[in-house]
């Protein structure tokens, strides 16, 4: 289609130069030269070009993969193994040709936003189930519904968390990717040393105290934290004072009303705290610290997401990583329900696409269904996949740790639906991240939170 | 003769006039139309409770509510007046008062401007013993000390800037290579991008492998997590600053300081002035206009800051960090609350152009 595409320019070229007046031949012959080589160019040049199909521009967080190819199976990690499948469709369909938009994960929805506000989103992106509601009450999604069977995409293959994760008032907005959950990801050199490992699996705590308990084990032990976690950047510290709430029967708010302030939370708030003030985890890492000191063998746990167990076990097979034995377990249950943060990552078409431009609407659900076709995949990153045929397959079961975690799913818990989900998060987040970065007290911060996210919810 | 003369003269100015518009017209399109307009639409949406994503789909979803969005911004619950409520503030108040007073009895302030200081700080006072009484709060408590982190930020940076780069202009103006190399190398950092600045000063702070942990470590110390610390964060967010600023101040105060006629600085030398007395006598009273403007400039600039608190800190821990245009930044495109945004950024223009307005009247005050 290329050639075909560069011989009519070469041909169309010519025409022009032959409407010139045959008189003026030695100009004429200069000017073919000339088109000659700019059709040379444009030949050559063909050779690296991507195929000329109709665009579809995509916007995706989970970070950027330098030269992520096509070979699916070779990619490791969210952003080689999201990139590769992208890339991979790009390759198999002449008629489509899909730009990634350079997005960052920080300000993701701000971009997504601000794109939609101006009239030009991408024309399919990623997005979390708990922003559903936001953009679903505004009708700023396409109703998938109808059309995904045509597209080879089954939604009964989907397990029903996954269903009701695109599903806003009965309709599909989305195909949902994963579940992702946190995860106790464990450091089993530092566990053995401090006995407490039992039949190949470490022994987790029960309750708050047994937690203390084996912190001090480890701190006795090995001399090592026993607990690392991004507790001053993101909202790893959030999440797993959720977990603790929920595991407690309790929740953040209820009905449109504010809970926060109450002993639930307080005795999660003192679970973390603890933590600290016995020096079994240190408040003062971010993200990227709190990993590599886990990587590190300063931590015997990280409490961190299902997306990076592949590259945990690359980097334990490492040996020039100080983590060699790496263990995932399931989030333990120090209360009376057992509870974990989860979330699920989808895509979604604005309905702007659907609504004005078919060709394009057509692409983005044919990339849909690809990505949809390679769930597997995008399970090798250490989500749990949404379709009930990939869950119940040979591959899935073998992937690595996968056997470690499996309760995760069932375990699963996140917060209320709102549209104001992202900002309850931050308040949670900044007024959390005051107990132990700046010592609020408890009960100041709790009453804060309370507060503000009334307020949030009242608008 | 003389009718035909008037009536040519006449034409001449309409025809001056015409080109002067001609020539104007470009630059007038373009300052209405990204200038004005804006501004105008700006205020016009914080009378409204506008939700960016709902009026996109749905241009009815605003509704007018008059003056709303800034009473949500700057008043409470149960809000009383006490005389003393912000000590600090009040008290700093009272000291700029004095300190104006000093200035109108050593004849360096005139009656009226003095006048003018005394009633506007009698205002802020006025302003500043506002507070939610018993049982009452603020109907936004987060607005109130960003402002006060964005005005702290400004009042620690731009001084540092202005004084830094007199001093380091004032050390490089002279012809030699070594001068030309250092311009150039203070320079330099004016040019990067803020994502560069605070990727580099990021790196510099890690508690990990940043720079200043590895001296602290070198040393038998433990090392700070400046970013996550409280009172430190603001401090990296300062210094990354004005390494980034001087390029520019320190360049304008060396254009200022090659308009010095060299015969005055030759008179000095003659009347055996040493080296600081040059500066203090010569070169500062020549410098005065420039000042004002490096000043200006900055507080213009700085009170706008936002890259540095949004990359480097995320406005943490517990807002310590959190600066206005973040918080414009977040109440627009993370909260959707176009109305109450649009309200914080009048505010921060009338701020900005009142600080301005300010250093003005003193640096006039100066030159009469």
């Amino acid at each position: 289609m290329l050639y075909a595409k560069n011989r009519k320019l070469i041909a169309t070229a010519q025409a022009v130069v032959n409407y010139k007046d045959k008189k003026a031949e030695k100009v004429i012959t200069m000017r073919k030269t000339f088109v000659s080589m700019i059709a040379a160019a444009a030949l050559s040049a063909g050779a690296v070009m991507p195929a000329f199909g109709t665009e579809v521009t995509l916007g995706r967080f989970f970070g950027s993969c330098q030269d992520a190819g096509t070979d699916v199976s070779a990619a490791v990690g969210e952003a080689c193994i999201i990139q590769s499948i992208i890339n991979a469709f790009d390759a198999e369909n002449d008629d489509f040709d899909v730009t990634t938009l350079p997005t960052d994960w920080g300000n993701y929805y701000d971009q997504i936003i601000a794109s939609y506000a101006s009239g030009n989103p991408p024309d399919v992106h990623v997005m979390h189930r708990h922003r559903i509601p936001e953009y679903g009450q505004i009708g700023a999604l396409a109703d998938l519904t109808d059309d995904l069977m045509a597209h080879g995409i089954d939604p009964d293959d989907w397990t029903e968390s996954a269903r009701e994760a695109v599903t806003w008032n009965d309709r599909i907005l989305g195909v949902p990717m994963d579940l992702h959950a946190n995860l106790w990801h464990v450091n089993m050199d530092l566990m053995e040393a401090a006995g407490l490992v039992e039949d190949g699996r470490p022994i987790l705590p029960s309750s708050p105290e047994e937690m203390m308990e084996h912190a001090e084990m480890v701190r006795e032990a090995t001399g090592q934290y026993y607990l690392a976690a991004d507790f001053s950047e993101f909202e790893i510290g959030v999440r797993m004072v959720l977990a603790f709430l929920w595991q407690q029967d309790s929740n953040i708010f209820a009905n449109g009303t504010a809970t926060i302030n109450t002993p639930e939370a307080r005795n999660a708030l003192e679970l973390i705290t603890g933590l600290f003030d016995g020096d079994y985890a240190n408040s003062r890492t971010n993200y990227a610290d709190s990993q590599q000191s886990f990587l590190n063998g300063e931590a015997a746990v990280l409490v961190n997401g299902t997306w990076v167990v592949d590259f945990y076990a690359e980097q334990a097979a490492d040996e020039d990583v100080e983590l060699t034995n790496y263990y995932v377990a399931d989030f333990p249950t120090l209360y009376d329900e057992p509870a974990t943060w989860a979330d699920s990552h989808l895509w979604a078409i604005p309905a702007s696409v659907q609504r004005d431009d078919p060709e394009v609407y057509e692409g983005a659900l044919k990339l849909l269904a690809f990505i949809n076709d390679h769930n597997i995949d995008w399970a090798r990153t250490g989500h749990a996949a949404v379709r009930e045929s990939v869950l119940n397959s040979d591959e899935y079961a073998e992937l690595p740790h996968r056997s470690e975690y499996d309760n995760t799913v069932n375990i699963a818990r996140d917060t209320p639906a709102s549209a104001r989900y992202g900002a309850i998060q931050d308040i949670l987040n900044r007024e959390f991240q005051a107990i132990w970065l700046t010592g609020k007290s408890i009960d100041a911060a709790l009453s804060d939170a309370e507060e503000d996210v009334q307020s949030q919810l009242d608008r | 003769m003389f009718e035909q003369f008037k009536t040519d003269l006449r034409w001449a100015g309409v025809r001056q006039n015409l080109v002067a518009w001609v020539f104007l017209l470009p630059f007038v399109f373009v300052y209405v139309a990204f200038l004005i307009y804006p501004f105008c639409r700006g205020v016009w949406i914080s009378l409204h409770d506008w939700n960016l994503l709902a009026v996109t789909f749905n241009p009815d979803a605003k509704t007018f509510i008059g003056l709303d969005n800034y009473l949500r911004l700057f008043w409470g619950t149960e809000m009383t007046w006490r005389a003393w409520a912000r000590p600090v503030l009040q008290g700093l108040c009272v000291l700029a008062a004095l300190f104006c007073v000093w200035r109108y009895r050593t004849g360096e302030l005139r009656w009226s401007t003095l006048w003018q200081c005394l009633m506007a700080l009698l205002l802020l006072m006025f302003f500043f013993g506002w507070a939610p009484g018993e049982g009452g709060r603020w109907f936004d408590r987060r607005f109130w000390p960003t402002v006060g982190n964005t005005v702290f930020f400004v009042a620690m940076v731009v001084p540092a800037i202005t004084l830094i780069s007199l001093l380091l202009a004032t050390a490089l103006n002279r012809e030699t290579r070594g001068a030309a190399f250092l311009r150039t190398l203070f320079f330099l950092s004016q040019v990067l991008s803020v994502t560069v600045v605070t990727l580099i000063w990021q790196m510099m702070f890690s508690a990990r492998q940043g720079l200043l942990a590895n001296v602290v470590r070198e040393f038998g110390g433990v090392p700070l997590s400046w970013l996550a610390e409280p009172g430190f964060a603001m401090a990296a967010i300062v210094i990354a600053t004005v390494w980034w600023s001087i390029g520019i101040a320190m360049v304008l105060f060396l254009a200022g300081l090659q308009d010095i006629p060299q015969e005055m600085q030759e008179a000095a030398k003659l009347d055996r002035a040493n080296s600081v007395q040059a500066f203090w006598y010569i070169i500062l009273p020549n410098l005065k206009r420039t000042i004002t403007l490096v000043v200006i400039l900055q507080i213009i600039l700085h009170f706008q800051v936002f890259g540095q608190a949004h990359l480097m800190t995320q406005g943490g821990p517990n807002d310590q960090t959190q600066v206005l245009v973040r918080y414009i930044y977040q109440t627009a495109f993370r909260d959707s609350d176009l109305g109450i945004a649009s309200a914080m950024a009048v505010f921060l223009f009338v701020i900005m152009s009142v600080f301005s307005a300010v250093q003005f009247m003193v640096s006039r005050e100066d030159e009469q």
